[in-house]
């Protein structure tokens, strides 16, 4: 299962380039960056502003976060039958209660994911809510 | 390929990219966080990501930066900063 939007939540967020859409935190809206670190109840966000870098740590919680996937994620989303196929039979439930508005440029998708759902410790989001055989 | 593997696999890139740059403390977390997947969903880590990180320490492994790689007998030697060494059999061909 690749990164796509659907994926995300449980996906690695690590490495991606992000921008902090909503918080409740006046300073950190608007940020953005690369997550570099992520822990149960923060991203850290390596900002780049003239010269150097400096990391933010935003919590999770209270705010909105507009992650960008390149390319082959936004290709398999349109193309391939297998991932459209897995988006479709997902239950109702959690297609509602994500608000996640894909705007598609080229080769990019901005997936926007409320904090909330990524309250979780980092090595186990992937398990929380997916297609573990365990449950 | 599920979601699990993909993550190991985007981690082991961000320990390398991160060691490259001396963020050695970075490469270590995500060389963890990797360890911490498997671990978790029950797969065994890629060889090159075995062979690459120090058991040890979890040190992500750059050969001529903060491992010393050394051939002897049969083996390879790979001695991370900690001290902690590895060996790896090998055959001449
Ligand atoms: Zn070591």
């Amino acid at each position: 299962m690749a990164l796509t939007p659907e994926t995300l939540p449980r996906h690695e967020l690590n490495g991606l380039p992000v921008r902090v859409a909503e918080s409740d935190d006046p300073g950190t809206v608007g940020l953005e960056g690369i997550v570099v670190i992520e822990t149960t109840n923060t991203l850290q966000i390596e900002v780049r502003d003239d010269g150097g870098s400096r990391v933010v740590q935003v919590s999770k919680s209270g705010s909105v976060f507009e992650f960008a996937i390149t390319d082959d994620a936004a290709d398999l989303e349109k193309g391939s039958g297998t991932t459209s196929k897995l988006a479709d039979s997902q239950p109702d439930s959690s297609e509602h209660d994500s608000d996640e508005s894909d705007r598609a440029g080229e080769g990019v998708a901005y997936v926007t994911v409320d904090g909330s759902r990524l309250l979780s410790r980092p090595a186990r989001r992937t398990e929380t809510n997916g297609d573990s055989p365990w449950q | 390929m599920g979601v699990a593997e993909e993550r190991i696999d985007r981690l082991h890139d961000l320990a390398r990219a991160a060691a490259s740059e001396c963020e050695h403390e970075r490469a270590r977390h995500y060389v963890r966080l990797a360890r911490r997947i498997a671990e978790r969903n029950r797969l065994s880590l890629p060889r090159t990501f075995k062979r690459f990180t120090c058991d040890a320490c979890d040190a992500y492994l750059v050969p001529g930066k903060n491992a010393r790689v050394r051939l002897q007998d049969g083996h390879v030697v790979v001695t991370c900063d900690c001290g902690h060494q590895a060996r790896y059999p090998y055959e001449e061909q």
